[in-house]
């Protein structure tokens, strides 16, 4: 019997990685430029020309249990280099926007996130249900000048108290939307993570039964990636698109600044604001909390604007392929942000129709970002976290 | 011809500065007893002038030039037909080869030895006359019925010839009859086409000028071109007029001895005429190719696995229906040891498989095809074609080392690959394996020209060209070793249709120029429009046969007795026979044995001197000649105690020269050619091979005399080897130094 490994080839997987950004994947020869130009890729791994070939040949199995694929942050080198005009940039987005489908839990919501041709049903699942709820909360007509001005949108889901007192009916709402939406997007990131982990593990010829303690792999291989992440190192190494780092280091502070205000919010009012009442207006412009918020506001606008640009830039000069998978995320954290701001500063002047309007798709906005989190490329930042963490573990004693 | 001659010198280009012309006029007017006038600029208007006027008012007929090569300014020179130019080349040979510390004197001594000669071939020389046929036929027999022979047929007729088109088979088309979809032939070189041969053969059909015989075969092709004498039969036949094999002279005693049957028993003599024989002025043969036998590479399971099959076998699979969901085109049979492709496959085998890898797409929605190549051959705009190949989704390209086919039992096959480009050792499940056969030229297997020559009925040494009809690749496209006979198409090489067709009207226009050369009575090629040609001396031939064997173009027929019988059309002028004759009976008007043999006496050898040694150097004019000419361009420096002395070709290089050279006092001879064997290079193939060998007989002779066989040698040189040309000289003439003078210097 013949001694290597069955090749089968997967057509769908083919035509999948054409249609998501990576059509020009069957024109890579193997001269490997792109290993040459590309800063991951060492002798013994040709990074991307190995993925190039697998992902020709329909090699699906193998990429989605390739950490290398998560670590390529799309400098944008290779496909700048290659002589073919093959892309692997390109494809390598395809193939990581196909992993977060193919790991994504569960896998019906995860196709749905994997085609532009659904946006109108993503948009429409929040929009539809935040307006039933706030139709259904008695809150949905407009309120006074002075109402807005001294409430803010503590009356958007309506007036009084709810859960017998405990909370505002308005608190309790946003909670009962958020936190839900919030815990199931983490549920399923983590489903996700762990099947990427698993199929890696397995690929890198891993035992099982020897495995690292939850403390141990916090310590060891977790933590040293996000402050990696966050310290933008690898990026800075990126040689054709130099300047994302401007753009996603603002972005990724905003979002962590944003985290903060979140939470400081949800403690002061949800939970301490069920003793003390009165905190549950709008928060003083002078609180630094609030100074964050408003900064970190305008950094992930300015943040996402210069990524914005950068790709278009990309796409004219170097013909990189719009994709759904990369556009949804800037056009997303791009509503989030305007939305947010229009928002607060049409409460500010006093406009109730707007401030209410824009309220509204703001709400809608976080709750498509949260909830199709994990299969989009927003899940970058769990799969590439987990992915730097892989890289770190497969270095260490549990594989070698 | 009444020669009255007439002597110039050119003093521009350095050479009046370097030579003192007034003695070396003193050399031409008195010891050669010619005219000589000097002018600053000879090529000029004014010079030309000047010689003109000789020639209208003085009825000069025989003008001797000193200045620069005769590699140059040959229309600036060229004063008619009627009148002969010899050149002497003064400058790159004398005055621009002296290198960094000149030496006057000596070149002063060159530059005259130069004159000398040039003089002497002036009075030596004569006019040729061309050789006329009585007749001329200028009919073309286009042998082979496919691409390349309808092609042929079809430009020829366009070009204005008659056309006869013989097929082996019953209908025209040959292989392209077979084929599904052709490779594209025009922008974007993406798509497959459908095929185009029915329109070819339809064309053809419809040309009056063309008469096509199907089912018919060439017996023998007697005579030379433009009196070829062609008997055809039907197809698979056998006939008395069948072209006898080739018995070499050896084997002929032994027949004679009864000590061997003669393989030509019942079968007319080659030189017998056939009454009923078509006349024909030149043949275009394209007949083709055979697909190659693939079973020897048994790990492959060709002949044991029926799912195994060839390129051609997919081919008429795909024609008459649907192809299998997933194959594996094989390119490479070397397994882990090498990474040959199958022979004969040329780049023709991998454009087939990537056609062929889009009929299994074509024919499933899911159809996989595997490419295992070890080089994926695809030549100008086909570029263009691999790319949108392997743009396809179901198409598989790795670079491999198939190391073995195993029938599943199932229906399928698991082929095992190596060192892929997947970076790891894979199997892959398939229907069907489809091995790229090459394509085997027809003269591989058979002689198929079928020539009724002293020589044999086929093309020679084809081993060089892995049995591929050819004469030189690169210089000489189309020509074969036999004049008149121009292959094309898959006999010359495995060749798409695209490059066929190319290739076949190239050979209708090299088989016009020959009918219309022979009709002028010149050589076709590669000395094309020589008008001279080899006469013989009968009286005093000894029938040695030696021009018959060596001549590298079969040209010498002989008669019983073995008197050579020439075949002046299919000679090409290179005077291996005159090289070759022991008698010296062979010469031409203006190239022969007296004339060079007087060129080298005219050399003035000092006998009193021992540094002014004297070295003959017979130089090949197509490759040597021009490096040291840009040698001197270059101003390398050449040692300038050699004279040197062009000829046709090495092979024409008599070996009396040397003893001329020798006896006359100078102490060493040269031959400097062009490379032989393998890669030779010689335009006259084998002319550079034979002097060779015929230098080493010398040396024997040498011995015998009580001289160094040292003093003869020869030494290859390429056209683009200038920079070798000084150091060659210069250890040729630093080891006779060593040696001494000639001893016989003086007598």
């Amino acid at each position: 019997m013949a001694d290597g490994i069955r090749i089968e080839p997967d057509l769908n997987f083919i035509r999948y990685m054409k249609s998501a950004g990576g059509e020009s994947l069957k024109k890579c020869f193997q001269c490997a430029t792109c290993s040459v130009v590309c800063p991951l890729a060492s002798d013994e791994n040709p990074f991307p020309r190995k993925e190039m070939i697998w992902a020709q040949w329909g090699l699906k199995d193998k990429l989605v249990a390739d950490p290398d694929v998560m670590l390529c942050h799309q400098c944008g080198d290779c496909t700048a280099y290659c002589p073919r005009g093959a892309k692997p940039g390109d494809v390598l987005g395809a193939i990581r926007a196909y992993a977060y489908m193919s790991n994504g839990f569960p896998q019906g919501l995860a196709k749905l996130c994997s085609s532009g041709k659904n946006l109108p049903i993503m948009i429409g699942i929040p929009a539809i249900l935040i307006a039933v709820i706030w139709f259904l909360s008695g809150g949905m007509h407009l309120p006074t000048k002075e109402v807005l001005g001294e409430a803010g949108f503590g009356h958007f889901f309506g007036e009084g108290m709810s859960l017998g007192g405990l909370l505002t009916k308005n608190v309790t709402l946003i909670d009962m939307i958020f936190l839900p939406v919030a815990g199931f997007a983490l549920f399923a990131a983590y489903k996700g993570a762990a099947s990427m982990w698993k199929q890696m593990v397995a690929n890198a010829g891993g035992n099982d039964a020897f495995r690292p303690s939850a403390k141990q792999f916090v310590v060891d291989f977790l933590w040293p990636s996000i402050v990696e992440t966050i310290q933008h190192k690898r990026f800075n190494e990126c040689g054709t698109n130099q300047n994302r780092v401007q753009g996603h280091l603002p972005l990724m502070l905003a979002f962590i600044g944003l985290f903060i205000v979140t939470n400081y919010a949800f403690i002061v009012k949800d939970i301490i604001g069920y003793w003390v009442h009165g905190l549950h207006g709008p928060i003083s412009q002078m609180n630094p909390v609030k100074i964050l918020a408003n900064v970190s506001a305008i950094a992930m606008i300015v943040g996402v604007g210069i990524l914005w640009a950068n790709r278009s830039k990309m796409e004219e000069e170097q013909g990189v392929t719009p994709t759904f998978y990369d556009w949804f995320l800037i056009g997303e954290i791009m509503a989030v942000g305007i939305t947010g701001l229009v928002a607060e500063i049409t409460r500010l002047i006093g406009i109730p129709v707007l401030a209410y309007l824009f309220y509204y798709l703001h709400l809608v906005s976080i709750f498509m970002l949260f909830f199709y989190m994990p299969y989009t490329k927003f899940a970058h930042m769990i799969y590439r976290t987990v992915a730097m963490a892989f890289e770190r573990y497969r270095e260490s004693g549990f594989v070698k | 011809m009444n020669k009255k001659y007439s002597a110039y010198i050119c003093t521009g280009c350095g050479i009046g500065d370097a030579l003192d012309i007034e003695a070396l006029s003193g050399v031409v007017s008195g010891e050669m007893s010619m005219g000589c006038k000097t002018h600053a600029a000879l090529c000029s208007a004014d010079g030309r002038a000047l010689i003109e006027n000789d020639i209208n008012s003085d009825g000069v007929n025989t003008v001797v030039i000193g200045a620069c090569s005769p590699r140059v300014m040959q229309d600036e020179f060229n004063f008619g037909g009627d009148k002969i130019t010899v050149r002497a080349n003064l400058r790159e040979q004398a005055v621009w080869c002296q290198g960094e510390e000149p030496n006057a004197e000596y070149t002063q001594e060159l530059a005259s030895d130069y004159m000398r000669m040039g003089c002497t071939q002036a009075k030596k020389t004569e006019l040729p006359e061309p050789y006329k046929l009585e007749t001329i036929n200028k009919r073309i027999l286009v042998m082979g019925g496919g691409v390349a022979g309808l092609t042929a047929a079809k430009e020829a007729a366009a070009a204005g010839y008659e056309v006869m088109l013989v097929e082996k088979a019953a209908s025209l088309g040959g292989k392209a009859a077979n084929w599904r979809m052709q490779f594209p032939s025009k922008a974007p070189w993406t798509n497959l086409e459908n095929p185009s041969i029915q329109d070819l053969i339809s064309a053809v059909e419809a040309d009056s000028k063309i008469a096509v015989k199907t089912a018919n075969e060439v017996a023998r092709i007697a005579g030379a071109p433009g009196n070829y004498s062609v008997t055809l039969k039907a197809a698979g036949t056998k006939s008395e007029w069948d072209a006898p094999a080739k018995v070499t002279a050896d084997e002929q005693d032994k027949i004679d001895k009864g000590e061997m049957e003669n393989p030509n028993t019942g079968l007319k003599n080659y030189m017998e005429a056939n009454p009923a024989a078509e006349k024909y002025g030149a043949v275009v043969l394209a007949t083709g190719w055979n697909p190659a036998d693939v079973s020897e590479f048994e790990h492959l399971g060709y002949g044991k696995i029926d799912k195994v099959v060839t390129n051609a076998q997919f081919e008429k699979m795909a024609k008459d229906g649907k192809v299998p969901a997933r194959v594996a085109f094989i390119q490479s049979p070397g397994g882990e040891e090498h990474d040959k492709d199958f022979p004969f496959c040329n780049s023709v085998t991998s454009m087939v498989a990537l056609k062929q890898a889009q009929y299994v797409c074509a024919d499933n929605p899911d159809g996989k095809a595997y490419i295992l190549y070890q080089h994926m051959r695809t030549p100008g705009h086909m570029e263009l074609f691999y790319k949108s190949a392997q743009n396809a989704d179901g198409i598989f390209l790795t670079k491999a080392s198939v190391t073995g086919v195993e029938d599943n039992g199932d229906g399928t096959l698991l082929v095992s690959a190596k060192n892929t480009l997947l970076n790891q050792d894979i199997n892959i499940q398939v229907d069907m394996v489809v091995l790229a056969a090459g394509m085997v030229p027809t003269t591989h297997d058979a002689p198929t020209i079928n020539l009724s020559y002293r020589q044999g009925p086929a093309f020679l040494d084809l081993e060089l060209f892995d049995g591929y009809a050819d004469s030189n690749f690169v210089c000489f496209p189309y020509e074969s070793r036999r004049t008149g006979v121009y292959p094309c198409g898959g006999v010359r090489k495995a060749a798409t249709m695209e490059e066929t067709i190319d290739d076949a009207t190239g050979a209708a226009l090299k088989a016009i120029q020959c009918i219309e050369s022979a009709d002028r009575g010149v050589a076709v090629h590669p000395r094309s429009g020589d008008g001279s040609f080899p006469e013989f001396f009968f009286q005093r031939c000894t029938q040695c046969k030696r021009c018959t064997e060596e001549c590298p173009f079969g040209a010498l027929d002989d008669d019983e007795k073995g008197t050579p019988q020439p075949n002046p059309t299919r000679c090409r002028r290179c005077g291996t026979c005159m090289g070759a004759c022991p008698e010296r009976i062979i010469g031409f008007k203006n190239y022969n044995v007296d004339m060079i043999g007087s060129m080298i006496k005219s050399v003035e050898v000092p006998d009193d001197d021992e540094d002014k040694l004297r070295f003959l150097v017979l130089v090949c004019e197509n490759d040597a000649y021009p490096a040291i000419d840009m040698a001197g361009m270059r101003r390398l420096g050449i040692n300038n105690l050699v004279r040197f002395i062009p000829v046709r070709c090495l092979g024409s290089v008599n070996m009396v020269w040397i003893k001329d050279a020798l006896s006359s006092g100078m102490d060493g001879a040269l031959l400097l050619g062009c490379k032989f064997g393998d890669d030779y290079q010689c335009h006259f193939v084998k002319g550079s091979e034979i002097a060779n060998k015929r230098m080493d007989n010398i040396g024997e002779t040498l011995k015998s005399l009580g001289l160094e066989p040292e003093r003869v040698t020869a030494r290859d040189v390429a056209i683009n080897e200038y920079h070798r040309v000084p150091e060659i000289i210069k250890e040729f003439v630093d080891e006779i130094i060593a040696l001494g003078p000639n001893p016989f210097k003086g007598f």
